[in-house]
Parts: C-alpha cells; structure tokens; sequence
C-alpha cells in the first residue's frame, strides 16, 4: 500500500529558528497516527507544515503520492480540496452560522450546486456529529464539544481522503473527549479516511492511536505501535507515556477525592 | 534597627514595614555597599522577593554590593532562582539609531503590504476578473451595505450640517460686500471638490475601516484565516476583493450624496436667510461646478476608497496577539487611514488645482 503522507527528511521553523531538524513520517491509509512529544517539541510546527500554513526550510512532503508545492496555489489547492483539518479552537467563521460553517467549501467549490442540494449535505455531515440540530446556531452559541464537532464537520464536508487533528480532546471534559475519540474512531471506519493527530492525551492515545511518532530535540526519536512504545521504545518515550499515565492518575483520585468530599 | 552597619530584616516583611523602610534602604544602596540582616527572616514569601530583588538591582546599576547575611539555607535556592532570572530579563534600551531603524523597517514592511494588496486586488479586478476566484457569492453586495449604505444617513446629515455651517460663515461675509449670490458658486465648489470627499473619507475611515480591521485581525486571532487556507479558499478572494470592491463602489456614490446634502443646506441659508432665489442659486452653481469637477471629485473618492480599504485589511492581516492587538490595530487603521487621506488630499489639490 503506497502510504497518503510522506514526510522525507523535512527541517521546518520560523525565521532563523529552526525546530525540527530532520523529521520524516507515513501515514498509511485508514491509519490513525499520532503525533506525540512534549511541549515545544514541534508537533504543531509539522502538521501547519504538512498542511502548509506554513513552508518547510528543507525536506519533501508528498500527499496521496504527489510532492506538495505550496507556493503553487493552484497545485496547493487541489490537495487542499482532499484534507480536513479540525483546529484546536475548531476556528470556525464566528460571523456564520454552524450551517453555513460547514457548507461553506462546498459553497466555494461547487458554486453550481442548488442551495438545496448543499443544505441536504451539510444536514448529513452534522447528523454524522450529532449537531443536527445546532445548524441555525451561530459558533459563539456552542459549548467546546460542540463545536469541536461542529469543527469536525466542516473537515469532512468535502469528503476528504484525510483528516488532520491538532489537540482534538484540548478544553474537553472526559465525557466529551470519549465522545470524540468515538467519533473520530467511527469516522475512520465509516469513511475509510487517514487521521493524523497531534495530541498530549493518554487515554485518546489508547484509545485511537494504530502508530505514533514520538518527537524530541527536532528528531522523531520513536516510530512504532503504543504496545512497542511502551515494552522496548527508548527510555524518554516510556518516561513521557508512564508520567503521563501517573499524571492522569493523580487526576482521577483528585476528582474522586472531590466526590467523596 | 541599626547593628555592625546591618540593617535587620524582621521575621516576615509587612507591607507596612516595607513603606516605612524601603525608601531608606533604595537611598543607602545607591550611595555604598548595603548589608542585610536576614538571620531573623523565616519566610521568603513574594514581598521579601520583591524587597530583596529590587535592592539587588538598583545595587548592580550603582555599581554597589547588597550582601545578605546570616539567610537560612532553606531560603537560599528561592533567592537565587529569582535574583538570576530578573538578571537574565535585563532589558538593554536601544539607541535612537535602532529605534528609528526598527520603525523604517516597520514602516517599509506596511507599505510593502498595502502594495501587494493594491498589485492583488487591481489584478483580480481587472485581468483576473474572469478567472476562478474562492469567493461567497453575494459577498460583495452584503459588504456594500454593510460598509456603505448604512453609512449613507450618517454621512448625510454630518455634510448637510457642515455645509450648513459654512453657508452661514461665508454668507455673512459675502452679504457685507453685497456678493450673496456668490453663496452658490462657494458651497457647490467647496462641497464637491473638498468636504464632500474628505469627509465621507474620514467618516468611513472611522467607521467601514475600523469594522474591517477588527473582523479581520479578529479572524487572525481566532486562527480563521488558517481555517480558510485549509478548505482550499484564498482569503485575498474571499475577505480583501469582496471588500476592495464594496468600498470602490460605495465610497464615490456616498460622497456624490455628501455633497449633495452640502449644496441643499447651502440652498436653504441662501433661501431662507439671504433672500436668494432657487432659480438663480441653482444656475449660479451650475455654471460653477463643472463636469470636470465632478469627475476629479469622483476619481478623489476612488483612491480615498482603496486607502482605507488597503489600510484596513493590512493592519488586519498584521495582528499578531490577541484581543490588545485587535484594539491596537483598529486605532492604529483610523490613525492612519486619516493620516494619509489628508495627505492624498493635499497632493490632489496640488495636482488639480496649480
């Protein structure tokens, strides 16, 4: 199978900063990969470079087996066409409704389209998320798991081949950020898609993660399956994922504490 | 409080003691060496951080000493993490040559951008016209009332009022020398050619401009702009253009109408307190206001239009930061928008009118 994303060799920053200094991943298809690493390591700076809101230093990147030139704008356009992105604030446009939110690239690239036949996809893609009822409402009317899946909506309104997902449990309380996980799982399946996803949650890990990508010092330090990461990954991939695990322990009796209280 | 030219540090620094003692110690420091005491001092909390801190400083710049003495070792670490990372933070002032350096390159990086957005939207405005643009349909005219029309009142009644004021001034000075008729030819020249598109400009400024840069750099904050980039949508086509061509098509109309509201205001003085009659007034004002006027008047409000609409959405564009910069960025698009009109306007009357 010839992976969707292939990242070769790629150095990335802003202005003279450089902080990944050689990263290359795959993403193959139907897979859900996560981006994993601690803070500053660079998670962001390589999916808005994948995606291009922002333009490697050096490397390759290729999408569905083409090199992606972002300069080209007609090039960029096309592969834009076949990804989603779900941002950490959702960015949803705060001046339309959710409707308008998710119909808009449908909208933008399909002009020819009856408003009709765009209200019908739009209804679809937000009965998928549950929000079928939220498509009169402005953003600012939503709670954050809301428009989380408000978020996710317009990603997948185009029916892309890929969907990239930067903190998708961030802000979330555990119910919600199940919720998503679930959503997320299900959309792989339903729509046969590739998720990248760059989060710092371990249960979203556990639950959604096929392969991860661990990243320190600029450099993927691990690439591998949970399982492998934790039984022979390197000693700072297994310290990161069991502080994670004691920290979201230390939450739990927190939060039983409380209760009890 | 004074022992071996130590001054001693209580248990816990009170406020209170802080007021009291503070100003003694800055002063003793910037004169010689200071010695604290602090074998008393059981708790390093914020105020004693800030007290000790802020001595150490003003010591180092006097080139003095502030030595501690007798400090529980426990207290030490806390000490020493805050006095290096105050040293760290140290702010050297720049020259006047970097200052002034910092703006140019400031001021080149806005003017690049506005030229851009100028090279970008008379482009797709002209050659690119016909070609495939990411934009809503019905976008422009939504912009067009939203920017324009519902200015039309506003600026409707600031012109009427203003051309009020100035028929009153220059009838009374005309009616002295027995040239209340020239009353005609004075508002419809002034109100065409000058007040009318200055101040449609200047009301727009303050208005569509500062809306323009505050939903945009609002769309920055929040990530939005990336978000379009994502769907494959272009905001040049789908937030400058709509824009662009909203205010180039409504600024020149609106100020068609400002002058107008001038030259009726202008009527109703002559009529009503110079005894002129509408006939004569309107053929005196015709003959004075030629179709040349009118077109550099017209041509005058075009350019007004791009400058605010260029201006707005590149200090839009700019924000960097959050809800501040938005705030920032407004005032600093009416500032300027202002700024360069006036500007505009003196070099238009020097090309049209020398």
């Amino acid at each position: 199978m010839n992976p969707l994303v292939e990242v070769k060799n790629l150095k990335a920053g802003y202005g003279n900063k450089v902080i990944l200094k050689d990263v290359s991943m795959l993403v193959q298809p139907k897979e859900i990969r996560v981006v994993l690493g601690g803070s500053g390591c660079g998670k962001s700076t390589l999916l808005k470079n994948i995606i291009g809101l922002e333009i490697p230093q050096e490397g390759e990147i290729n999408i569905l087996g083409q090199r992606v030139r972002w300069g080209e704008e007609q090039l960029a356009s096309e592969f834009m066409q076949k990804i989603g992105v779900l941002f950490q604030n959702s960015a949803l446009l705060t001046s339309l409704t959710v409707g308008e939110n998710v119909g808009l690239p449908i909208r933008i690239h399909h002009p020819q389209l009856p408003q009709s036949v765009i209200e019908e996809i739009v209804l679809s893609k937000l009965g998928r998320v549950g929000l079928a009822h939220a498509f009169d409402l402005m953003p600012n009317e939503l709670s954050g798991g809301m428009r989380k899946r408000a978020g996710l909506a317009r990603a997948i309104a185009t029916d892309p081949q890929l969907l990239f997902c930067d903190e998708p449990s961030a802000g979330l309380d555990p119910v919600s950020s199940q919720a998503l996980d679930e959503l997320l799982m299900e959309l792989r399946d339903s729509l046969s898609i590739s998720i990248v996803i760059v989060t710092h949650e371990l249960d979203s890990i556990r639950t959604l993660c096929d392969r991860l990508t661990f990243l320190s010092g600029g450099y993927v330090v691990f690439d591998g399956t949970l399982q492998e990461a934790e039984a022979q990954g390197p000693q700072e991939v297994r310290n990161f994922l069991s502080r994670k695990a004691e920290e979201d322990q230390s939450k739990a009796s927190n939060v039983q504490f409380n209760l009890e209280d | 409080m004074k022992s071996q030219d130590s001054e001693i540090l209580p248990e816990r620094l009170s406020p209170q003691w802080l007021t009291e003692n503070m100003p003694k110690f800055e002063k003793q420091v910037k004169a010689s060496n200071l010695n604290l005491d602090c074998s008393q001092l059981q708790h390093l909390d914020s105020l004693a951080l800030g007290c000790i801190s802020s001595l150490h400083k003003t010591a180092q710049s006097h080139g003095h000493q502030l030595k501690l003495q007798g400090l529980k070792r426990d207290l030490q670490p806390e000490l020493a993490k805050v006095v290096s990372e105050k040293e760290n933070k140290t702010i050297v002032n720049p020259s006047l040559f970097e200052v002034a350096g910092e703006g140019l390159v400031k001021l080149w990086s806005e003017l690049r951008s506005v030229l851009f957005l100028l090279s970008e939207s008379i482009y797709w405005s002209t050659w690119g016209l016909r070609k495939r643009k990411t934009i809503l349909k019905g976008e422009t005219v939504k912009q067009m009332i939203l920017l324009g029309s519902n200015a039309l009142p506003i600026v409707a009644l600031l012109s009427f009022l203003v051309g009020l004021t100035l028929a009153i001034q220059s009838g009374l000075q005309l009616s002295r020398f027995g040239a209340s008729i020239y009353l005609a030819s004075g508002i419809g020249i002034s109100m065409v050619t000058e007040i009318g598109p200055l101040m449609t400009a200047i009301i727009l400024a303050g208005r569509s401009g500062a809306s323009i840069t505050a939903e945009i750099s609002t769309m920055v904050v929040q990530e939005e702009l990336g978000a379009l980039h994502t769907m494959a949508i272009n905001p040049l086509h789908f937030l400058v253009l709509p824009r662009f061509w909203a205010m180039s098509i409504t600024l020149p109309l609106l100020t068609i109408c400002a002058a107008v509201a001038g030259i009726v205001a202008g009527w109703a003085v002559g009529v009503l307190m110079f005894d002129l009659s509408t006939t004569i007034f309107f053929k005196t004002l015709i003959e004075a206001v030629t179709v040349d006027l009118i077109y550099k008047s017209i041509f005058k409000s075009l350019i007004f239009a791009w400058i605010i609409s260029l201006i707005a959405i590149s200090k839009g564009l700019q924000v960097r930061g959050g809800a501040d910069a938005v705030g920032r960025a407004t005032t600093s698009c009416v500032v300027s928008c202002i700024f360069i009109i006036i500007l505009a306007d003196a070099g238009f009357s020097f090309l049209f009118y020398t």
